[in-house]
């Protein structure tokens, strides 16, 4: 016999909620201008903007990595805040540009260290990880598309976009409810990254999970997006769905490199 | 119009200068001069004038040096070296000469000593025989078990090193340090540890636990760690930081990254480290013998004061033999590891 919850409360809050949040680094810079939106579930939301607009710091508050000056960041309902990282972090996994995997250590290891913060400390230092989590990594390489032979093989010997379906397989290991991707493709060509993210969006439907992306090419995030976020020096100047990216948003986005922009949404 | 220096900023006439100017002449003959200088207080004049003599002797310029007859010397009592161990059989406690030790067998041998007889004052020949009991191999195999010991300390030692280190260098590396007291704590020991040399540590350390191989390790093990603590830490240090942030951000404890973000990428370099201390420890080991620390540098002391260099000989090729073996050893060892 399975329990009801009444889960209806908790649907009506958004998974993540920014409430004005501001940062400045200690070197002057103003990364994020008093940010506020929220992202409701199993959306798959966008963030664009050029280099230096702030997408990272933003993905970064949202599990600690920085710590805004000003404003709250919520997850689903919980306040971030010292006392509520660890908890927030178990639920909320991270897709890297540079990939960030161990690089010595084989492929399937290091989707395994996805489960590092869950198992107890006797298997996180030996890398003894239970049989059902090692079977789960198994079929995660093989669902986003590596060969049973890369599970053996160390991640430094792997082309970039086998390396970044290793990253997503570490990500999804432990089913987050939110997925931050911060320029996942950014350092991957065209195509690769085309199917990249193509895996990154089927993988978060099937889970139904939360996906918050920076990326900065608008055609990207056009073909891609259930919902666009322009930021532009720490500001969101755009907000909506990816049809309504037209040349005056890419414009209040890009300003001087509208051009830019507009060329690679012909290509 | 602002004024600007043509030479530089006009386009098409960009110089680069020559790497070196009058400054950089200054300083290599102020170096040279001071170490003129230097080299004088350190006798290196004297140096130069016995090697030159000893260069043209050998050419046959001169007759004989002083550097060449000490050389000469040194390598006629050191070679033939002592294989044999020959011992009084009078002075064996309890030999079964039915049954010797392998290879071994017992020599007689004669000596004849003149006396003088009080009555008649005259030499009368006295004929002593004493029998000595020879293994042929003997001194090289008790050698040979010294020189086992040795390693066995080098050994223990290292591991002592790595156990000390381990956890020093992690209250060591700035970034994983969990106070920064501890901090400068771990660097002090690291420092204090590396600056007492072992030799000086094992005549202290002989004084506490006795003659034997216990102070060598310990002498041995806690300069080492020193060097450890302090190599493993700066490679804690120096590690890439973008998989331990990948980790951290997933929500695993500090000491969970540094397991699996930062050890499995420094661990060639640890490897390599802790290889060199073992070979360091082996070396140093016939040295700390040498203030009764255990091993063959005891042995070695023992003979070098009772004259028998022929002995010392043995030792010193079983040194030179066990060196060179184990940095073949440990040049595959670190091969296959990294």
């Amino acid at each position: 016999m399975t329990l009801e919850v009444d889960h209806s409360p908790r649907v009506e809050t958004p998974l993540l909620q920014f409430v004005e949040v501001a940062k400045t680094f200690a070197d002057g810079t103003r990364a994020l201008a008093g940010v506020t939106f929220a992202v409701p579930r199993a959306q798959f939301c966008v963030l664009l903007g050029p280099s230096g607009s702030g997408k990272s710091t933003l993905l970064r508050c949202v599990n600690g990595l920085v710590e805004p000056d000003r404003g709250t960041v919520r997850f689903d309902g919980l306040r971030l805040e010292r006392r509520s990282l660890p908890s927030i972090r178990r639920r909320v996994a991270m897709v890297h540009q540079h990939f960030n995997l161990v690089e010595r250590l084989p492929v399937g290891t290091n989707i395994l260290t996805g489960a590092l913060a869950r198992v107890p400390a006797w298997r996180a230092y030996l890398h003894w990880f239970p049989r059902e989590l090692r079977d789960k990594a198994c079929a995660l390489a093989l669902r986003v598309g590596l060969e049973p032979h890369h599970l053996r093989r160390r991640v430094s010997e792997l082309s970039g976009g086998q390396q970044q379906r290793v990253g997503i397989a570490r990500a999804f290991l432990c089913d987050p409810d939110l997925l931050l991707a911060d320029e996942p493709v950014a350092s991957l060509d065209p195509a690769t990254a085309r199917d990249i993210l193509e895996l990154l969006r089927e993988a978060a439907r099937e889970r139904a999970t939360t996906v918050l992306c920076s990326l900065h090419q608008p055609e990207l995030a056009h073909r891609f997006a259930d919902r666009v976020l322009g930021l532009r020096s720490g500001r969101i100047v755009f907000d909506g769905p990816p049809e309504r990216l037209d040349e005056a948003a890419l414009a209040r986005i890009y300003g001087d490199g509208l051009a830019a922009a507009r060329l690679e949404l012909a290509a | 119009m602002t004024a600007v220096h043509p030479a530089r900023s006009a386009p098409g006439t960009v110089r680069l200068d020559p790497p070196y100017d009058w400054r950089a002449a200054l300083l290599v003959l102020v170096a040279g001069f001071l170490l003129l200088l230097s080299g004088q207080r350190v006798q290196l004049d004297r140096f130069v004038a016995l090697s030159g003599e000893a260069i043209l002797a050998q050419l046959g310029f001169v007759e004989g040096s002083q550097v060449g007859r000490g050389l000469g010397r040194m390598v006629q009592s050191l070679f033939p070296v002592a294989v044999e161990e020959r011992r009084e059989v009078t002075r064996i406690a309890d030999l079964d000469r039915d049954k010797l030790p392998a290879f071994a067998r017992i020599e007689r041998i004669e000596t004849t000593r003149f006396e003088l007889d009080r009555t008649t004052m005259a030499l009368v020949p006295i004929v002593e025989s004493k029998e000595y009991l020879v293994e042929p191999f003997g001194y090289l195999f008790r050698v040979f078990g010294k020189m086992v010991e040795t390693i066995e300390i080098a050994l223990w030692a290292t591991i002592l090193s790595v156990l000390l280190s381990a956890p020093i260098a992690v209250l060591a590396a700035a970034n994983y340090t969990p106070h920064r007291a501890l901090y400068y704590a771990a660097r002090g020991l690291v420092s204090f540890l590396r600056a007492i040399p072992e030799l000086v540590s094992a005549l202290f350390l002989v004084l506490a636990f006795g003659f034997g191989p216990i102070a060598g390790i310990l002498a041995l093990g806690l300069h080492a760690a020193g060097f450890l603590g302090k190599f493993y830490a700066e490679d804690i240090e120096a590690a890439d930081k973008k998989p331990q942030e990948a980790l951290r951000a997933l929500g695993a404890s500090k000491l969970r990254v540094l397991r699996s973000a930062v050890l499995p990428q420094v661990a060639p370099a640890y490897v390599a480290y802790t290889l060199y201390i073992l070979d360091r420890n082996v070396r140093m080991a016939t040295v700390v013998g040498l203030v009764g620390a255990g091993g063959i540098g005891q042995e070695l002391k023992g003979r070098y004061d009772l004259f028998e260099y022929d002995h010392v000989g043995t030792i010193l090729v079983v040194i030179f033999a066990t060196v060179f073996l184990l940095d073949q050893i440990s040049a595959r060892l670190r091969a296959r590891l990294l």
